[in-house]
């Protein structure tokens, strides 16, 4: 299988500083790859790695089944990407600023920024100078670079950076409908776990330049999973009362159901621990989100 | 359209619409116009006399008001003035993609970073050049217009072939100046360098190694220091082309293979 992105015991060193060890990333086109870590975890500099912008210090790094070369060489005429903060030239109107990357992409129809600036809804500070754009139109028109070549790989660090609730909504359907309908492959990097846990089907967590941990599909399902959590002053007599219901230990007096009938009827499991001599001291149904879990992960 | 020729628009385009080229445009332009302030200085003794120790140096430095003092004293002026004008142009056009951070929008494209790296020096060697050929056409109108004496066709035919030689042999040198602007990311590095050369190059002319010093030598063959016969020899030329294509090969090879961080 071709991967749209393949990294191999990716390392990367500044000096005596290790930013990336021995990550091996495999990304399936048309997929969403979430990729999370604390600042300085190595994120960027695994994105710049990606891009061909750094050499790494070891392993190595195929996109879209093409092995990075020496001075950047790479399939870019196929990949969009937008790192860390947007940067535009100040002076060009934003039209000029998706022109200039027209040519540097060799695309000959001009009409290629009208629709990306349509696709971005930039059309009414399209001839305003890009140093006068707000933070958030100004990501909106990093993006628009990124989309205008209508790349079939995307490489985003932060996308959603500097926007506006509403934003965050159009650009996740816009990246959304580019997987669903034009097949593209997305990885990207993002605080916002909320949205990363909304859009991804997979995702990454680097911690300390190292890749921890992947959750695919199944994983994060049950991440987003709820369960019962009971307190109980007896946890033997809660255990023999629940024994149907596979309780899982929280630690302490806490006990932990993630079995459909307890989560969707909890009066039932209260009834079951009075019968049994054991009553909840505490009762409440939990949600652990990616947030939480990413957290815990990296505390 | 192959790369390097998107590479020389979107360059183009950068330079003309930025305030910078033109800003040094307006400040080289001044150059044609102090030197025909001396002139006039010169013309008449009295009131330069009158005018005290200004006049007397002017007297000791330049001779006397005519045509080929006029063109020699603008052939020094290009070659030290261009020295930091042309740096400017070139740390500008190659420090701004740090400054901005677009630089980092410049590597992984299908346009090669050799042909953008190309496209960049093209542009300031023609804009520097440009600008040349600009300040010897004011000259030629404030010459006119301060009625000097001593004009020529062969006079105006070997001027040229100074300020243009000066100016270009201040342009071979500024692949330096973008290496320190690539490599140091930004503009404080190659700017610190500009006068480091200019200190360097009075240094090297002053203990008479001024022939092997690559910075020394546009200043030696404006005649600055005397008829540039006497003081280069064919070395001179051939160590200022080793140096510019030294410069030219680091600074495409650090932008082939830096760590591209910023």
């Amino acid at each position: 299988m071709t991967y749209a992105i393949e990294t191999s015991h990716l390392c990367k060193n500044y000096g005596p500083v290790c930013a990336v060890r021995d990550v091996n990333l495999r990304v399936k086109p048309g997929e969403i790859y979430g990729f999370l870590g604390l600042n300085g975890a190595g994120k960027t500099t695994t994105i710049r790695a990606l891009l061909g912008m750094i050499r790494p210090s070891a392993g190595n790094v195929k996109v879209l089944g093409q092995a990075l070369g020496t001075g950047g060489r790479g399939p870019w005429a196929q990949v969009g990407h937008l790192v860390e903060t947007p940067s535009a030239y100040p002076e060009l109107t934003v039209r000029e600023n998706l022109d200039l990357a027209r040519r540097l992409h060799g695309i000959p129809n001009p009409r290629s920024v009208d629709e990306v600036i349509g696709q971005l809804r930039i059309a009414s500070y399209a001839d305003r100078r890009a140093g006068t754009l707000s933070s958030g139109n100004f990501q909106r028109l990093g993006l628009a670079r990124a989309l205008l070549h209508k790349p079939a790989l995307l490489i985003l660090d932060e996308p959603a950076n500097e926007l506006d609730p509403a934003g965050i909504v159009e650009i996740r359907e816009l990246l959304v409908s580019l997987v669903r309908e034009n097949g593209v492959t997305i990885f990207m990097s993002s605080h916002l776990l909320t949205e990363v846990d909304k859009l991804a089907d997979r995702i990454g967590i680097i911690h300390k330049g190292q890749l921890i941990e992947e959750l695919d599909a199944i994983r994060l399902e049950e991440i987003r999973a709820r369960q019962l959590v009971i307190e109980t002053r007896d946890l033997v007599r809660a255990r023999a009362a629940l024994a149907d219901f596979e309780a899982a230990s929280l630690g302490g007096n806490r006990l932990g159901l993630k079995d459909r009938r307890a989560v969707e009827t909890p009066e039932l499991i209260a009834t079951l621990l009075v019968n049994a001599g054991s009553p909840p001291i505490h009762l409440v149904l939990e949600q652990e989100n990616l947030e939480d879990y990413f957290l815990r992960l990296t505390k | 359209m192959n790369t390097f020729t998107s590479a020389l628009w979107v360059e183009t385009l950068k330079m003309r619409r930025s305030k910078v080229p033109l800003l040094s445009a307006i400040g080289f332009s001044a150059v044609p116009l102090m030197v025909g302030l001396f002139m006039i200085i010169l013309k008449d003794p009295e009131a330069a006399r009158s005018m005290g120790l200004i006049s007397a140096k002017a007297q000791l430095l330049v001779g006397v008001a005519d045509w080929p003092t006029f063109f020699n004293v603008l052939a020094q002026a290009v070659a030290v003035g261009g020295a930091i004008l042309f740096s400017v142009v070139t740390l500008w056009v190659f420090g701004r993609e740090f400054s901005d951070h677009t630089a980092k929008e410049l590597l992984a494209l299908p346009t090669s970073r050799e042909a953008i790296v190309a496209a960049k020096f093209v542009v300031i060697a023609g804009w520097t050049l440009a600008m040349t050929c600009l300040v010897y056409a004011i000259s030629l109108i404030v010459g006119t217009l301060i009625v000097i004496p001593g004009g020529s066709a062969e006079l105006l035919r070997s001027s040229f072939v100074d300020v243009l030689g000066s100016a270009a042999l201040a342009i071979a040198l500024m692949p330096f100046v973008a290496l320190l602007a690539s490599a140091g990311r930004g503009y404080l590095p190659p700017f610190g360098w500009t006068i480091f050369a200019i200190v360097l190059s009075q240094i090297a002319v002053i203990t008479g190694w001024g022939d092997w010093f690559p910075w020394s030598v546009a200043a030696l063959f404006s005649g600055a220091a005397g008829p540039r016969g006497g003081l280069l020899g064919p070395h001179s030329y051939v160590l200022v082309l080793i140096t510019s294509l030294i410069g030219l090969a680091a600074t495409f090879y650090w932008w082939r293979n830096a760590d591209h961080t910023r």
